[in-house]
């Protein structure tokens, strides 16, 4: 059996796990399953959910904050300050949220199965010109933030501008935005480090969220020890990702702010919990309103989530 | 690569029929121009909101992604009516009569087939977006300030299906043309010699100075 | 048959078809869906009772081409530079530029014949299309130029080859294309044209000097102008150098602070100077609506060669062609340099028969990711790169030189179409005719691609300023 798999832009940190899984099923089936990855070839990202539903590939990755409409349940994961603090929780709380029944019918509207996230770290902002010190800065801040980030950003009174991640650069060079909030792999790869001088260790307004699905009559068209070989591999290959973000990426990520004399803002708590209080209440009541009227157990959903985040602490 | 092009008209009901969809099709092309138009002053405003008042248009990109598919897709069958989709025409430029007028027949239908399928798989694109029971009908939205997507994806099933009954008309025409051997077919792009096919080319890209 | 052989046959097949006259975009598409349909049902063993299955899946997956690859805010800026042009027109900047040009510059040797390449050189700053620019001083130029006695096909030629400078000299819209193919910062290649194009143009300006000081009867200079005409010359000029700042400092601020915006935003600010211009000059809705018409119809046909186009792409990420033909670009044994200029070359040949926009459509996909690996990768350092150069900067540079081949092929025989319009606005000139008169700016723009294939800094300082 070969599957193709649809993800987009280049072999990088974000992709690793699928490697990896790739790799592993390959071995454990004697190559008689492998996954064939192209990089943007079988479809355009914002539509691979739909060619997972139409059948043109077997497994594909997207993420949340694309198309909210597609995919609503799965968005819980992407409201701002959330508190997540590490990626192996970002798994823990994902795998919790995929496996719900909501959401698997969510996904099923995609005949897609969740198999596993691809879990990214705190969205913090690089910025240009004075470094923000207390709240009240951001006032007036022109920053590139999507989502639940974004509407986060905007009641501290930061405006919220949006443009496609290959533009931020010269946006950011052009003043266009004075900050912009990414994971760290991205800040590396998108050059808004290059000529940011300040970045936020620990605003922490929240992530995104990228599942990797599969189509659910190619997993249960799969003979059985190959579904088997699959699904075993899923904790391995999420294992390899975490471990290849922290020691790769994140042991880059401090020497490239160093190397480029990036001043690192520490918020006081005070800051961060009113910044928290101001955006936090606000965008999770909005979400569970507009997800019930979908017909989503929006309050069961926020309150999985939110519970295993407080009971990690 | 051959432009624009002649097309006659006489009064035979399929010169009528010509007449009144390219009619149409004039107006679905001048939404495409005016579209392009919304984007320059789209601009201005973003550009202006932003550098004056320190407020940029929420959602600029999102709005530019809605527009994108008007301008592409609103004039395809003005284009094709024409004459202006580019070609070769080696080939079709040194035929004549009727082994020209099977030759743009079977090119023509060739295009149809293409285009059928792809009102079908532009319908099924804009249908997975489309849900009766969801917010504002929408199950695909903008990255930004989640405008829905459906209007903007039914756009490409609708431009496609005023193509295919311009295809349809000019199978027609060629087939007509086939059977009487005509010297001058009407409601089809005429393939003069290139000197006058570039006349009109020069022609429509220098607007009104002749 | 392997994914591979089918993308082989398939894009045989769409040769026959382009040659048969059916219109690229639509040849393109229906080959893209063929493959498709081949590919998915290949994939079934070629199982009679899911063919309807595979067609199936094929035709859902091309039907998601045309939406969701024309809502690209990047692609937006080809509509609005192509009406930049027309706007231009009504603006009355294209006779302003040339009386300008005339006379400041028409006292050289073949003085008429110069100022009428840099007044398209100055054209080009505001058009985004060769093609327009070529028609435009076609009715402008070509009578004056006759007047005082020049070889009217070579007045012809100048015209034609003079529009070519619209595209490299930015707004282009073919850069864009490049640009969004794939996958570079539209910014710095719109900046790495500017210099090639005004290089272009001075190469073209000593081909003429020195056509007139050995053709006996060339074309006199045409001298006599005032100081004082000069200077009033400028004013009514001014404008374009006003549209050409606004979309620098959109792109890049010289003085080192902010610039503006995107590119998006300055070709669409660009435009809406102009429009204001136009509307002072006395344009109304009834030349509006013509302007917005024109401008349509030229984008859907450029967007329907690109979703056309893509829909071929698509099936061929599906057949995995475009890694083949890289993995055995470099395999081969010959020399980099070597293979790069074959590759310049086999434009050239293909240019004869196609247009740019759809060529650089099909080709790209596959020649591009070969061209990368030639150099290195797409993240290679300059030091370890084969040219000397970073991925990125290699995209540019070939991103140039594939520009500047396309626009070569605008005025080469048999299918040259500046040539055609050229001798479409003049009934006293035949199209033989007008090729005859540009077939001394072949020598001049095969000068200008060594000097670019040979000294790449002239095409990458400017970006690398950025
Ligand atoms: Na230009
Ligand atoms: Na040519």
């Amino acid at each position: 059996t070969e599957w193709s798999v649809s993800l987009w832009g280049k072999r990088r940190a974000f992709t690793e796990h699928v490697e990896k899984l790739a790799e592993l099923v390959s071995e454990k089936t004697g190559g008689e399953f492998t996954l064939n990855i192209s990089y943007g070839g079988l479809s355009k990202n914002k539509e691979n959910l739909d060619g997972i539903s139409i059948g043109a590939f077997e497994m594909a990755q997207f993420c949340a904050g694309y198309h909210r409409d597609k995919n609503p349940s799965i968005t819980v994961l992407e409201l701002p300050f959330l508190g997540v603090s590490s990626l192996e929780q970002e798994v823990e709380l994902s795998m919790a949220v995929y496996q719900h029944p909501a959401v698997q019918k969510d996904l099923a509207r995609w005949n897609a199965t969740l198999l596993m996230p691809s879990p990214l770290p705190q969205y913090n902002l690089v910025g240009v010109g004075d470094a923000p010190s207390t709240l009240a800065d951001f006032e007036g801040l022109s920053v590139r933030a999507t989502g639940g980030i974004g509407k986060a950003m905007e009641t501290v009174g930061a405006v919220p501008t949006s443009m496609s991640a290959s533009e931020v650069r010269q946006a950011m060079d052009s003043g266009i935005v004075k900050a912009v909030a990414f994971a760290p792999h991205a800040h590396m790869s998108f050059g808004t480090i290059e000529n940011g001088t300040w970045w936020t260790t620990n605003l922490n307004p929240g992530t995104v969220n990228c599942p990797v699905v599969v189509n659910t009559d190619a997993l249960n068209d799969l003979s059985d020890e190959h579904r088997a070989a699959l699904l075993e591999s899923v904790d391995e290959a999420l294992a390899y990702y975490v471990e290849f973000y922290n020691s790769k990426t994140m042991a880059a990520w401090g020497p490239a702010l160093e190397e480029r004399g990036i001043a690192q803002v520490t918020f006081s708590v005070g800051a961060v919990t009113a910044f928290k209080e101001a955006a936090a209440a606000p965008a999770a009541a909005a979400w569970i309103e507009e997800n019930t009227k979908r017909g989503l157990p929006a309050q069961e959903l926020y309150d999985l989530v939110t519970g295993m985040i407080a009971k990690g602490e | 690569m051959a432009g624009s092009s002649l097309v006659l008209s006489d009064d035979s009901t399929l010169s009528k029929i010509d007449t009144s969809l390219y009619k149409m099709e004039r107006v679905l092309a001048l939404l495409s121009g005016l579209a392009v138009f919304s984007l320059m002053v789209l601009a201005v405003f973003s550009v202006g909101g932003r550098n004056l008042f320190n407020t940029p248009l929420a959602g600029y990109v999102d709005w530019i992604e809605q527009a994108m598919p008007l301008i592409a897709f609103m004039g395809v069958a003005y284009t094709q009516r024409d004459g202006g989709h580019i070609r070769m025409d080696m080939l079709v430029g040194a035929l004549k009569g009727r082994s020209l007028y099977a030759v743009e027949f079977l090119t023509t239908l060739a295009i149809l087939a293409l285009m059928l399928l792809l009102v079908w798989g532009s319908w099924a694109h804009f249908a997975r977006s489309f849900d009766f029971g969801a917010p504002m009908w929408s199950r695909d939205s903008s990255m930004d300030i989640a405008l829905p997507l459906w209007p903007a994806k039914l756009l490409a099933p609708v431009a496609f299906g005023v193509l295919c009954l311009r295809l349809g008309l000019q199978l027609w025409a060629y087939a007509r043309a086939f059977f009487h051997n005509d010297e001058t077919p009407v409601a089809v792009p005429l393939v003069a010699d290139a000197a006058t096919q570039a006349a009109m080319e020069a022609e429509h890209v220098s607007g009104h100075d002749t | 048959m392997e994914p591979i052989e089918i993308g082989l046959v398939v894009s045989g097949g769409l040769l026959v078809l382009v040659v048969l006259g059916m219109r690229v975009a639509f040849a393109a598409g229906l080959a893209g869906m063929v493959g498709l349909i081949w590919i998915f049902w290949a994939k079934f063993g070629y199982d009679p009772s899911r063919f309807g299955k595979a067609l199936t899946i094929a035709v859902k997956t091309a039907g998601q081409v045309p939406h969701s690859k024309v809502s690209s805010q990047a692609l937006s800026l080809i509509p609005t530079f192509i009406l930049i042009g027309y706007l231009a027109y009504y603006a009355g900047l294209t006779k302003a530029l040339f009386e300008a040009a005339k006379r400041w510059l028409a006292w050289v040797p073949g003085g008429l014949a110069v100022s009428t390449v840099f007044a398209t050189a100055g054209f080009a700053a505001v058009s985004g299309a060769s093609v327009a620019t070529s028609a435009v001083f076609a009715r402008i130029a070509i009578p004056e130029m006759l007047a005082i006695g020049y070889d009217k096909r070579f007045a012809a030629g100048v015209v034609a080859a003079g529009g070519t400078l619209a595209s490299l000299i930015p707004p282009s819209a073919i850069l864009v294309i490049y640009a969004i193919i794939v996958e570079q910062d539209v910014g710095k290649l719109l900046l790495a044209g500017f210099i090639p194009g005004a290089f272009s143009a001075v190469i073209y300006g000593i081909l003429i000097i020195g056509m007139a000081l050995t053709i006996k009867g060339f074309g006199p200079a045409v001298s006599g102008f005032t100081w004082k005409e000069r200077f009033v010359s400028l004013p009514p000029a001014l404008p374009i150098l006003f549209v050409v700042v606004t979309i620098i400092f959109f792109v890049y601020n010289p003085f080192g602070g902010d610039a503006w915006g995107t590119p998006t935003e300055g070709g669409a600010i660009g435009a809406f100077v102009v429009f204001l211009m136009a509307l002072y000059r006395g344009m109304r809705w009834a030349e509006l609506k013509d302007a917005l018409l024109e401008t349509a119809k030229l984008s859907v046909m450029i967007f329907t060669i690109i979703w056309g186009v893509l829909i071929y792409v698509r099936f061929l990420g599906f057949a995995d062609l475009p890694g083949a033909f890289s993995d055995w670009i470099t395999s081969l044994t010959m020399s980099p340099m070597l293979i790069l200029i074959m590759i310049l070359l086999a434009y050239a040949v293909l240019g004869m028969f196609m247009d740019a926009i759809g060529m650089l459509l099909l080709t790209l996909p596959v020649v591009y990711p070969a061209v990368m690996a030639l150099n290195g990768g797409e993240f290679v350092s300059a030091a370890d790169s084969t040219f000397g150069m970073s991925g990125p900067m290699c995209a540019i540079w070939f991103g140039i030189l594939v520009v500047k081949m396309a626009e070569f092929c605008l005025i080469t025989p048999p299918i040259g179409l500046n040539c055609f319009v050229v001798a479409g606005v003049r009934d006293d000139l035949s199209v033989q005719d007008v090729f005859k008169g540009v077939t001394p700016f072949f020598i001049a723009d095969a000068v200008t691609i060594a000097l670019l294939v040979a000294f790449p800094a002239i095409v990458l300082w400017l970006p690398g300023q950025v």
